[in-house]
């Protein structure tokens, strides 16, 4: 019996340190902050791209595999999907009101639109769309979802797509029995009306449909836990979802009579596979297509049946510094941490750092080094000649550091501060199951010490390092992360001085005037250039005060199949997938 | 007998409150929640992370929090996943039956080899047949089943095409079919061999050494003095005892077949429990979490009652009372 009780407390013990093992893992969070734009990935459908450079028309029929690399959450809808790899399925099965061509402007999909005054919009929906379901859509399909996600029951992400519609937030307060700035006046015309003019409204609003028909009787609560949602789902895309097989596979077929005309291929199997088994799968021809993970690039470059597709990303990493910190009562930002008040030292440690080779070493290649808080394919980003750069220089840097008066005192090989105080710069970075990020990490702490700054890395579990960064834990100096930016390019959220995600706790009264003249519609009006050029006057400040260095950009990576054909992509994602074909 | 199971039965209640109580701690103690970690700033919002804390009931204090979630177990509601917003109940039916196929063709892998090995081994040991059995067995003790996983998919799945290498059954099939079910098998084939791999080990090694020991008891040399024929003599006589050992891996393998094998099904994406727990443990879905964790230590409790049950069976000099 002895035996048995001791392993009893060995299973026990094998529970406990499955915790812990798991704990460490999940290789999601090596992302940065998600690549996506809004979710709207279509490019114009009419574009009638050949960009494979095959023989004319498309041969139509056959079934493409696509390959995810992580299990779908099964949230089916736009209205309540919360991660990337349900997008994947949603863009081949459901579509928006408004989609986004190469320079990520909005352009008309299943409706277009008309504003006087950026307060009023008319939307004029496409005759003759027809849901999964046989149902043709109408302007009422979008109220549903309108008045879905302003419910108080609504349990999805979505409210800040919605609330700035006049009467929104009366009608999440449960005040009112509709919103009042929705204004119906056919089945195909609707009026919205903003609660001010504004001139991102239209990249802001809500654009996706929810099938009325469909969701009928359904509380807003359960909507989320509804086969409408997770088994069955009914959307306007050219394909149409088949049969699901949890965790493993969607099987999709071709919707005949979608609007842009019946789809090239016959049916789409999108096919969860570990990230261990994509090159081999990609090898044998099991999987048509898939999204890559940079490490996986050298070697899938090898295969001779795959073509690797790159398409600038939207998303950059950094290592930002603590200036100050957040207050969450009044949602002020104090610069309160003197550490790294020199302006001096920090470009001192920007110059330090090889971002080139690092990118190299660490992503493949796939990506380039950053200079601004906007990735270079936005149409706000500014020209890489107008901005301060900070080239790996480590003369430049130790020029700086003695300028601002870090000088080696005691003849350790590191400098002390100013004041003649021992100097460590301690850098933290998220840790997860990615034996890489503590290399990566260790080779940003060695340039600094080459330059004579002494640093310490600190790896942190990635829930508790965010929690760390957001609430401004004293151990957190310097920090590596990540953002994307989406469509509408106003990134208040990340660099207001009221903002909770403005990491380094950056506060300049000029940076959240620039932000706010570029939303102006008194200052900018209409002028798409006027806005770009207030955008990139306020990148220039940013680069030249450098509350973070800025590291890299990534790319997308998408591996082809050679039998795959008329697909493409840019910065805004893949053409419509209606448009894709394998060669027989 | 029956007064014994009843006794156990009723002691395992505040053993399981308290592992209740550690379960929960410990998933308190993880550091963030399910809304926490890295953010999207396009996909959602402070107010909206704040709003969802509250709702979620995570503002609470921590004792607070316990009792909504032991009462809400108490009367059968597990709870809702944070992650797939469905209740917990119909994520882990859904995932069970994929779960307990694959451990139940590991386990009789894993019964058919160790036995035909354990008693070839038992029987003739020190001989070239006996070493090499051990040889291997050791071999599949020292290969963690994710190096296993993976070589077994490149050689066998992409070199000789042989496997598939992810999934539980081709997606295309109608369920219910003859080939569904035919194609499910062919699915679970590699996954269970892994899984069996290292439980065919110790099993083997554990028949093998009893067969051994027991051989040279009093009781076997009487019974060969009196010209008992020798295949009945390893057959019953010692068959019966060397068994005993293997009672007790039994009660484990009854939690083992419902854990699945966490590594072994993530690496075949094989949609299984295992594969939702580690899943749930990296997206902080607490209650999806609490209930498989808990699940779990029930059945190794259950296991236990089992198997020393079994022992009287096995044994009848085993009295319980």
């Amino acid at each position: 019996m002895k035996k048995k009780s001791l392993l009893l407390m060995l299973t026990l013990l094998l529970v406990l340190s499955a915790f812990l093992a798991a704990c460490s893992s999940g290789d999601s969070a090596d992302e940065p902050a998600d690549t996506d734009t809004e979710p709207t990935e279509e490019n114009t459908g009419d574009e009638g791209g050949d960009a494979e450079g095959d023989t004319g028309e498309a041969q139509t029929g056959g079934t493409l595999t696509y390959g995810i690399d992580a299990p779908p959450e099964g949230l089916f809808n736009w209205a309540f999907y919360g991660i990337q790899t349900d997008a994947y399925i949603l863009e081949l099965m459901d579509e928006g009101l408004i989609q986004y061509d190469e320079n990520l402007e909005p352009q008309p999909n299943l409706a277009s639109w008309e504003t006087e005054d950026n307060k009023t919009y008319t939307f004029t929906f496409e005759q003759g769309v027809m849901w999964h379901d046989g149902v043709e859509l109408t302007v009422h399909d979008w109220v549903f979802a309108l008045e879905t996600i302003a419910d108080p029951d609504y349990d999805g992400p979505r409210y800040a797509n919605v609330q700035t519609i006049e009467g929104a937030p009366a009608y999440n307060a449960g005040e009112a029995d509709s919103i009042s700035g929705l204004n119906v006046i056919d089945d195909y015309t609707i009026e919205v009306t903003f609660d001010e003019a504004r001139i991102n409204n239209l990249v802001n609003v809500w654009s996706y449909p929810m099938s009325r028909a469909q969701f009928e009787g359904i509380p807003v609560a359960e909507m989320s836990a509804s086969e409408q949602v997770r088994t069955k789902p009914v959307g306007l895309g050219p394909f149409k979802v088949d049969s699901i097989t949890p965790g493993e596979a969607v099987i999709m077929t071709k919707f005949e009579d979608y609007w842009k005309g019946e789809p090239n291929l016959d049916g789409i199997n999108v096919q969860v596979i570990d990230n261990t088994t994509t090159v081999g799968a990609l090898g044998n021809g099991d999987i048509d297509m898939i999204a890559l993970q940079p490490v996986n690039g050298p070697e899938v470059e090898e295969l001779e049946n795959v073509e690797i597709v790159t398409y600038p990303g939207l998303s950059y990493y950094y290592v930002g510094f603590k200036l100050g910190t957040f207050n969450a009562e009044t949602n002020e930002i104090v610069e309160d941490k003197e550490k790294y008040a020199d302006v001096n030292l920090r470009k001192a440690m920007a110059h330090a750092i090889d971002r080139q080779s690092w990118i190299d070493a660490f992503f493949f290649g796939y990506g380039s080094p950053v200079n601004g808080p906007v990735p270079s394919n936005h149409w706000i980003a500014a020209d890489p000649e107008e901005l301060p750069t900070y080239e790996y220089d480590p003369e430049k840097a130790k020029e700086l550091l003695a300028e601002a008066g870090y000088e080696d005192v005691n003849g350790d090989g590191f400098v002390e501060d100013p004041n003649g105080e021992e100097f460590v710069a301690k850098f933290s970075h998220y840790a997860t199951g990615n034996p890489t990020f503590e290399t990566r990490a260790q080779a940003i702490v060695q340039f600094w010490q080459e330059v004579g700054i002494n640093a310490e890395l600190e790896m942190a579990e990635v829930n508790l390092y965010y929690d760390m960064i957001e609430k401004d834990d004293p151990s957190i100096e310097t920090f590596f992360g990540g953002w994307g930016t989406g469509a509408d390019p106003d990134p208040t959220a990340l660099w207001g001085s009221d903002q909770l995600w403005n990491y380094p706790r950056y506060k300049n009264e000029e940076s959240d005037q620039l932000l706010a003249d570029a939303l102006d519609l008194e200052v900018v009006g209409d002028d798409r250039d006027a806005r770009k050029d207030i955008y990139v006057e306020w990148q220039k400040m940013i680069a030249e005060d450098v509350p973070m260095i800025f590291i890299a950009e990534l790319e997308e990576i998408m591996a082809l199949n050679e039998r795959v054909q008329n697909v493409e992509y840019d910065v805004s994602g893949s053409n419509s997938p209606h448009e894709w074909s394998i060669a027989q | 007998m029956l007064k014994y199971t009843i006794r156990r039965i009723i002691g395992m209640i505040p053993m399981l409150l308290l592992i209740s109580l550690v379960v929960f701690l410990l998933a308190k103690a993880m550091p963030g929640d399910s809304l926490s970690g890295e953010i999207d700033p396009n996909n959602t919002d402070p107010q909206y992370i704040e709003e969802m804390r509250e709702r979620l009931g995570y503002n609470d204090p921590i004792p607070v929090q316990y009792f909504r979630w032991v009462s809400g177990f108490l009367q059968g509601d597990f709870g809702t996943s944070t992650r797939y917003k469905v209740p917990v109940a119909d994520l882990v039916l859904e995932r069970l039956p994929n779960t307990i196929f694959l451990g139940v063709t590991s386990l009789v892998i894993t019964y058919i080899l160790a036995f035909a090995m354990g008693i070839y081994a038992g029987r003739k040991p020190y001989t070239v047949g006996d070493n090499l059995i051990g040889g291997l067995n050791y071999l599949g003790l020292a290969i963690p089943s994710f190096i296993a996983a993976v070589f077994a998919i490149y050689f066998f799945s992409f070199n000789l095409g042989w496997i598939p290498y992810s999934g539980s059954v081709d997606p295309t099939l109608q369920p219910g079919t003859f080939d569904y079910w035919l194609s499910r098998i062919h699915h679970v084939l590699m996954p269970a061999i892994v899984l069996g791999a290292l439980a065919t080990a110790s099993y083997t090694q554990f028949l093998r050494n009893d067969i051994i020991e027991n051989s040279r008891k009093d009781f076997v040399r009487t019974a060969r003095a009196k010209g008992t024929p020798t295949s009945k003599i390893y057959n019953v006589h010692i068959m019966r005892n060397s068994i005993i050992p293997l009672v007790t891996f039994l009660g484990f393998d009854i939690a083992t077949l419902i854990s699945g094998a966490i590594i072994t099904e993530t690496i075949f994406t094989y949609p299984g429990i295992g594969q939702l727990f580690l899943d749930s443990v990296t997206n902080r879905d607490y209650p999806t979490l609490m209930v498989i964790t808990m699940m779990l230590s029930a059945l190794t409790l259950v296991g236990n009652l089992i198997a020393d049950i079994l022992y009287g069976v096995v044994d009848p000099r085993i009295r319980l009372d």
